[in-house]
């Protein structure tokens, strides 16, 4: 196991930047997860730390060692790729040995080390198979095994599960978690699906247009957003955004002409802004139905039945606003108007210029330290 | 409760072994690689600059082509006094172009249907074109001599066109197969409910999707036929003179005469490299089989 | 359905069907071009072919001697050339370019430059060779040394077929397993024999395929390098039908060659693709 460092990374093709400049410390045995839309340079880091690509600028080291120059063999990382990267013509064996007999490992310990990856995935009857004779999962822990025969420094992991469909996702997912506990070690897990962010990973690192948004645990990033985008990026359905406008003693805020309490909590980091524009933010499960507190009132112009709950798509005035966890058999029809309680203490606040959040100052320390 | 874990580290090779090559200064390992490079483009174009070479030399100087420093173009124009290799130049420049229309004319729809329609007469067809594509040329061609002769198309176009499209037609098929296999027919599916017939659809939608493809076999199809010697051979003669069989018969009787010779073949290159050049994306990107 | 392969089919049985039957009609008889009294002879000319030490013993030898020696050479080569030209380099286009020129030149034309460079004279090759203080060699004079002028001309102009084609399976190869072997410290050799050979073997064996049917009936190149000779020992199967049928003006004969000659090649090409469906089946 080792500490991954990344210091003032970037990558360029031609002019244009994928990564723009990442700086990230994973500490020895975390599971960080990469996060962020499509071309948001996820990928593209995990690569260089692979030794996949060639790092433009800055530098990655692995337990202390810089590996800016080093061949990807040398860097004592294990890969699990977003279609498998299976050797096709070989046994699931042969796949799995692969990389140490290149390594110039005995046989025997070969076999005792694949031995014990099988067991611990359960593929034993799989050895004698060929990739293509197996089921997507099952490719899936062979994947895997490729890379804990190896029993590497670092785990990496492009996209692993987005070929598999939505059960078997799952299941997978819930597998990761337990592998970890049998074979720790630190990993990098480059995935644009938020749950498996929220759910696999130690630590959550939000990208966008090649630069970090937000680091920080799974509660850390969904209670206390950086900015705008990872207040829409994690939790789903997404979180409700408003216009707003505080008034003079920065204790109230103007949304759809209705004027909203704060909160105890933000009023402090508030008082700068008394007066200005802000962006207003309440996830959809912390909206509830009923009149106490902050009220706002909407017409239901959607209604999607879950079973276990009921989200209602709400029409105020310009604004629109989702509403999670309404009881699935609440008596509630379209068009009709409901009155929701909007509780002060769950509002967040964005600077509607910068679009960073505007935190209590508790909580920014906390995170700066 | 511990799980007793086998420790299964793999020793970090201490030192990634070395070759010679890697050992060597990477400028120097660049400077043998262009060598390299360098020495084999030089290999492959060397019979053709030799060629262009010795056409470029005067008839006193042929058996020194190394040494000498004198040059002309008056092979290119003794060879264009020769009446007979102009009419060949322009019979085989319209032959391949004729050849090449038709031929995938008459492919396209074949390979289409090898590629979409299933069941008996499709896999029937597929092996007939399988084992046709076999059958060795010099066992049609002989019979074709007689065949010509009695149909009174014998050394005319028509009877050198028809034999080249019919041996183009397995060859071509199997190919065209090809480009169809990797055009998806969803969008075909989605003309028909658009109200496109079967006919409507191949034309309208698969049939442009198919551009590259054909456009490599065009540019192969037209080399074939403009390079092609035995079926000319076979069945032209004073009529319709075709250009490698002038070619081939001057090594037989003015076999010498190597500036005349090299002067010819340059110039029945000419076309082919203008055909390539301007083809060369295409049949690069086009011909994936 | 069927009208979509009626002018490929009426045009292949008028001009490929209805002249195999011909030359079958002939084969049995006594068809010479001059004097086409077409006597029935029944399987006479077939006994004088398989009989001659001239086909079996010499011309079909040759032909697979042949095919073995371009189709292999020719093979090892272009994926030389694909792997060389699936680099990036500076000048890689260039190289391109040179590599499909022997692609447009015509096999007589082709043959010819062979002709001329191996002239025993004043080709270059000589000169070469005495300019090392070696003797000349007079290589259109003796089997063996014509034999390689043949493969070489061949190999000349169907490497770059080759190349194109295998450039094109290498450049169609998903990316990600050989990302997994540069992790599994697999070195280049490794990668070459155990990820490239195989993966690419579905294009290695139809290109092989392809080329060993088409090698089979090669005549431009033995005709304008060798005529056959000398003295007939570098006959291969198309040139023994040829030369019997017009030279010998025994078309009854040529043709009995040309079938039987045929025969062989579609038995071979039947053999042929049903290991390309195993290949490519075992790929999938």
């Amino acid at each position: 196991m080792a500490e991954v460092v990344l210091n003032q990374l970037v990558k360029s093709y031609g002019g244009m930047a994928a990564v723009r400049s990442i700086d990230l410390t994973i500490p020895d045995g975390a599971f960080a997860v990469l996060v962020g839309p499509s071309g948001c340079g996820k990928s593209t880091t995990l690569r260089m730390i692979a030794g996949l690509e060639e790092i433009s600028g800055g530098t990655i080291s692995i337990g202390g060692r810089v590996v800016n120059d080093l061949p990807p063999k040398d860097r004592d990382i294990a890969m699990v790729f977003q279609n498998y990267a299976l050797y096709q013509h070989m046994t699931v064996y042969d796949n799995l040995a692969f990389g140490l007999r290149n390594r110039k490992e005995s046989e025997a310990r070969i076999a005792e080390k694949i031995a014990h990856a099988a067991s611990i995935l359960s593929i034993e009857p799989l050895m004698q198979r060929r990739p293509k004779q197996l089921s997507g999962g099952q490719q899936q822990r062979v994947a895997l095994g490729r890379c804990i025969v190896r029993h590497p420094q670092v785990f990496l992991f492009d996209e692993p599960l987005s070929n598999l469909d939505a059960k078997l996702r799952a299941q997978m997912r819930i597998e990761l978690k337990r592998l970890r506990e049998r074979v720790p070690a630190t990993s990098v897990y480059v995935t644009h699906d938020q749950v498996e962010a929220m759910t696999l990973g130690d630590i959550v690192v939000i990208m966008k247009d090649g630069l970090i948004q937000q680091v920080g645990t799974p509660l850390q990033v969904y209670n206390d957003p950086a900015n705008l985008f990872v207040a829409g990026f994690i939790g789903a359905p997404a979180m409700n955004v408003f216009k707003g406008k505080l008034d003079a003693a920065g204790e109230k805020v103007m949304v759809e002409g209705v004027a909203l309490s704060v909160g105890e909590r933000n009023r402090a980091a508030l008082r700068g802004h008394a007066g200005r524009e802000v962006m207003v933010g309440i996830r959809p499960e912390h909206i509830a139905l009923g009149s106490h507190g902050n009220q706002l009132e909407g017409s239901v112009d959607v209604i999607e039945q879950l079973g276990s709950e009921m989200h209602l798509d709400l029409k105020m005035g310009n604004a629109a606003f989702t509403v999670a966890r309404v009881a699935p058999d609440a008596p509630i029809r379209l068009h009709e108007k409901v009155t929701v309680s909007i509780p002060a203490e769950r509002l967040h606040f964005f600077d509607a210029d910068s679009q960073q959040a505007i935190r209590p100052a508790s909580l920014s320390g906390a995170l700066a330290a | 409760m511990t799980v007793a874990t086998l420790d299964t580290r793999t020793p970090m090779p201490h030192k990634s072994e070395r070759g010679f090559f890697s050992l060597m200064a990477p400028g120097a390992r660049r400077a043998f690689f262009y060598l390299f490079v360098i020495g084999v483009g030089f290999i492959i174009a060397f019979p053709v600059l030799w060629l262009v070479l010795t056409s470029l030399r005067p008839a006193s100087g042929m058996f020194y082509v190394h040494r000498g420093t004198e040059f002309t173009l008056d092979n290119f124009f003794e060879v264009f006094e020769n009446r007979i290799v102009i009419k060949a130049y322009i019979n085989s420049a319209i032959i391949a172009t004729l050849a090449t229309v038709l031929s995938l004319g008459i492919t396209v729809t074949s390979g289409y249907m090898l590629s979409r329609f299933r069941g008996p007469i499709a896999s029937g067809w597929f092996s007939i074109i399988y084992v046709f594509r076999c059958v060795p040329y010099i066992s049609w061609v002989l019979p074709l001599y007689i065949l010509t002769q009695n149909l009174g198309v014998y050394d005319t176009y028509l009877g050198l066109l028809l034999p080249h499209i019919a041996v183009h037609i397995c060859f071509f098929s199997w190919l065209m197969k090809g480009f169809f296999d990797g055009i998806d027919p969803s969008m075909e599916y989605a003309a028909l409910i658009d109200g496109c017939t079967r006919w409507g659809a191949f034309v309208r939608v698969a049939l442009p999707s198919a551009v590259p493809g054909l456009a490599a076999l065009a540019v192969l199809c037209w080399l074939w036929t403009w390079n092609e010697f035995l079926f000319a051979l076979l069945l032209t003669s004073h009529q319709t003179p075709v250009l490698t069989v002038v070619m081939a018969q001057f090594v037989h009787e003015l076999g010498i005469e190597w500036n005349l010779m090299s002067a010819t073949a340059v110039m029945a290159l000419g076309p082919a490299l203008l055909i390539t050049f301007f083809g060369q994306k295409y049949v690069i990107t086009g011909l994936k089989i | 359905m069927l009208a979509l392969i009626a002018p490929a089919a009426v045009t292949m049985a008028l001009f490929q069907v209805v002249p195999i039957i011909l030359g079958a009609n002939a084969s049995f008889r006594d068809w010479t071009l001059y004097d086409p009294k077409k006597t029935w002879v029944g399987l006479k000319h077939y006994i004088e072919v398989i009989t001659d030490p001239a086909f079996f013993g010499l011309a079909i030898p040759n032909t697979l001697l042949f095919l073995v020696l371009s189709v292999s050479l020719s093979l090892t080569f272009g994926l030389g050339l694909a792997l060389l030209l699936n680099r990036s380099f500076v000048g890689q286009s260039v190289v391109r370019t040179i590599v499909l020129l022997p692609l447009m030149v015509a096999p007589v034309i082709a043959s010819i430059m062979m002709r001329w460079m191996f002239n025993d004279q004043f080709g270059i090759v000589n000169v070469v060779l005495e300019g090392v203080g070696l003797p000349p060699v007079a290589w259109l004079a003796y089997r063996w040394t014509t034999m390689m002028v043949i493969v070489l001309a061949d190999v000349w102009l169907w490497t770059p077929w080759f190349a194109v084609l295998l450039l094109a399976g290498l450049q169609s190869l998903p990316k990600e397993p050989f990302e997994a072997a540069a992790i599994d410290a697999a070195g280049p050799w490794r990668v070459f024999r155990s990820l490239t050979l195989p993966m690419l073997r579905p294009v290695i064996v139809v290109c092989v395929v392809i080329r060993s049917i088409d090698a089979f009936r090669v005549f431009d190149q033995v005709w304008v390098i060798s005529g056959g000779g000398p003295a007939r020992t570098t006959e291969m199967f198309s040139i023994y039908a040829y030369v019997e049928a017009f030279q010998r003006m025994n078309f009854g004969k040529g043709s009995a060659a040309a079938l039987v000659g045929g025969a062989v090649i579609v038995v071979f090409g039947l053999v042929l693709y049903r290991l390309l469906n195993r290949a490519v089946e075992v790929s999938k």
